[in-house]
């Protein structure tokens, strides 16, 4: 990965050195390396010798802008790098009055998709020590050799299906844009959900939702959620039992997912934090196709002005149960 | 509302929870009630201020907690009390209706319907319809909380 890295690198950090030495923004919201090389973690830079750390590579995946709630606590304004989805984030955000625009820059990243490091380890057939990119193939090197892959098989699944690569809002664009990219199987677990008879989905669901340690990582994640009270630590009346039940999981699950209706931008953060692999995003996904089938094609995140379809509504609105 | 109730020394009774808007559907059960028209036993009907009151979360708790079906009945488009609540909750509920299919409830269990405050009819046959459709689908188990569960068993 080394030269061409190096190089972006060196981009991003220049755009915001300026910035954040010159006082413009008091924080920088970015990336730096984890505890391995596969990993990066979020990166609160304020001075010199944290811009040093930083990282944008393959691995970036973190969507920063949901850590803007917390840290506008403190900082009167924030510097954040922005990806197609944390721009969309950013915008849900704002949408929810949650940020102030004038409080934050953005630097805008067009991102060419994260990279999943289990795939890298399916396909190098090992724990894989080290990777180089070229021209849309990734060699992996393992102990006995090296493995080469088209890096469209390596993606993450939150970034095989998406759609805007490129920031939706920005202050300032560091790349050339990817443009829109088109997405064709979007929508097809939940149309494979679709097809099967109540009592399996039921099954299906029962059997993934059995997981789930009810550690609201998925929720901490996301940037729909950002009630200040969720329901689930609500006391009176305590909507989310404690025990460990399946139906307590059905609650909370689809409660979360219906919390996103129209206002989930598609992210996958949700699954992608998930401990025990939930696949969360076919519940949110159920809910942007039903919208977009119902109520004409919304994409979250997109453009702040456009109302959110279910803070809206038209008098022939179609319904989905009978209305004779 | 107790699971106990589901479960009689005469067999299996359905549970249905009716969520009905105080101004349209809720005046169509007094209606109803005022024509001396029946409808079943099994409806338990829990007045609201407005369809577009209804809390998701309302309907799920229910499941938990023993119901068999949820039938939430409002003021038809247009006709709202408040002018806006349903066609707000058009929207909402037919969002939450195919989630809640999507997690594998049957389509039956969980219905609206547009009752206004003149079709006591209206009112007793959709009561009469739901109760049909569930009784023929049988008892809900999913969701249902495993402690209610064992308290249904005692009885």
């Amino acid at each position: 990965m080394a030269e061409r890295n190096v190089e972006s690198v060196n981009k991003v950090r220049e755009a915001v050195s300026q910035d954040l030495l010159g006082g413009r923004i008091d924080l920088l919201l970015g990336w730096e390396k984890g505890h391995y090389w596969w990993q990066s973690r979020p990166l609160f830079a304020r001075s010199e010798a944290d811009l040093e750390k930083l990282a944008w590579d393959s691995f970036c995946a973190v969507n920063l802008s949901r850590y803007l709630l917390e840290e506008l606590k403190d900082h009167d304004k924030v510097g954040v790098l922005v990806k197609g989805c944390d721009a969309r984030a950013f915008n849900r955000l704002l949408q929810d009055n949650m940020v102030r625009r004038e409080q934050v820059i953005l630097y805008g990243l067009p991102c060419p998709g994260m990279l999943d490091y289990n795939r890298l380890v399916e396909k190098a057939g090992g724990a894989p020590l080290e990777i180089t990119e070229e021209n849309g193939r990734v060699i992996i090197k393992v102990g006995s050799g090296e493995q080469e892959a088209q890096r469209d098989d390596l993606l993450l699944d939150k970034c095989k299906d998406c759609r805007y690569p490129d920031p939706a809002v920005y202050d300032q664009l560091l790349f050339s844009p990817q443009g829109e990219k088109e997405v064709t199987e979007r929508f097809k677990t939940v149309e494979e959900l679709e097809e099967m008879s109540a009592e399996e989905r039921f099954g299906y669901w029962e059997k993934e939702l059995s997981r789930c340690l009810r550690c609201y990582a998925c929720r901490q994640a996301c940037p729909f959620c950002s009630c200040r009270e969720c329901f689930v630590e609500q006391e009176n009346p305590r909507w989310q039992g404690r025990a460990y039940q399946p139906s307590e999981n059905f609650m909370f699950h689809l409660v979360r997912a219906y919390h996103g209706t129209g206002r989930c931008i598609d992210c996958g953060e949700c699954e992608r934090s998930c401990p025990v692999d939930i696949p969360l995003q076919e519940l949110n996904r159920k809910l942007i196709k039903d919208i977009n089938e119902l109520y004409g094609d919304y994409e979250a995140g997109l453009d702040p002005e456009q109302e959110p379809p279910l803070l809206t509504y038209r008098p022939d609105d179609p319904a989905a149960f009978s209305e004779k | 509302m107790s699971a106990a109730l589901n479960e009689t020394a005469g067999g299996w009774e359905p549970l249905i929870v009716s969520f009905c808007c105080n101004w349209c559907s809720y005046a169509g059960g007094d209606l109803a009630g005022t024509s001396r028209m029946s409808y079943p036993v099994n409806v338990k009907v829990i007045r609201v201020p407005c369809s577009g009151r209804m809390n998701p979360m309302f309907v799920l708790r229910a499941f938990q907690r023993g119901a068999d079906g949820v039938l939430v009945a409002g003021c038809h488009p247009g006709d709202c009390h408040y002018t806006s609540g349903n066609y707000q909750s058009r929207r909402r509920l037919s969002a939450f209706k195919r989630l809640v299919e999507f997690a594998g409830f049957e389509p039956e269990r969980f219905e609206v319907r547009w009752i206004s405050s003149s079709e006591g009819d209206k009112f007793a046959e959709e009561m009469t319809s739901i109760t049909e459709k569930i009784k023929a689908l049988g008892p809900n188990r999913k969701m249902r909380d495993a402690r209610w569960q064992s308290v249904t068993s005692k009885v």
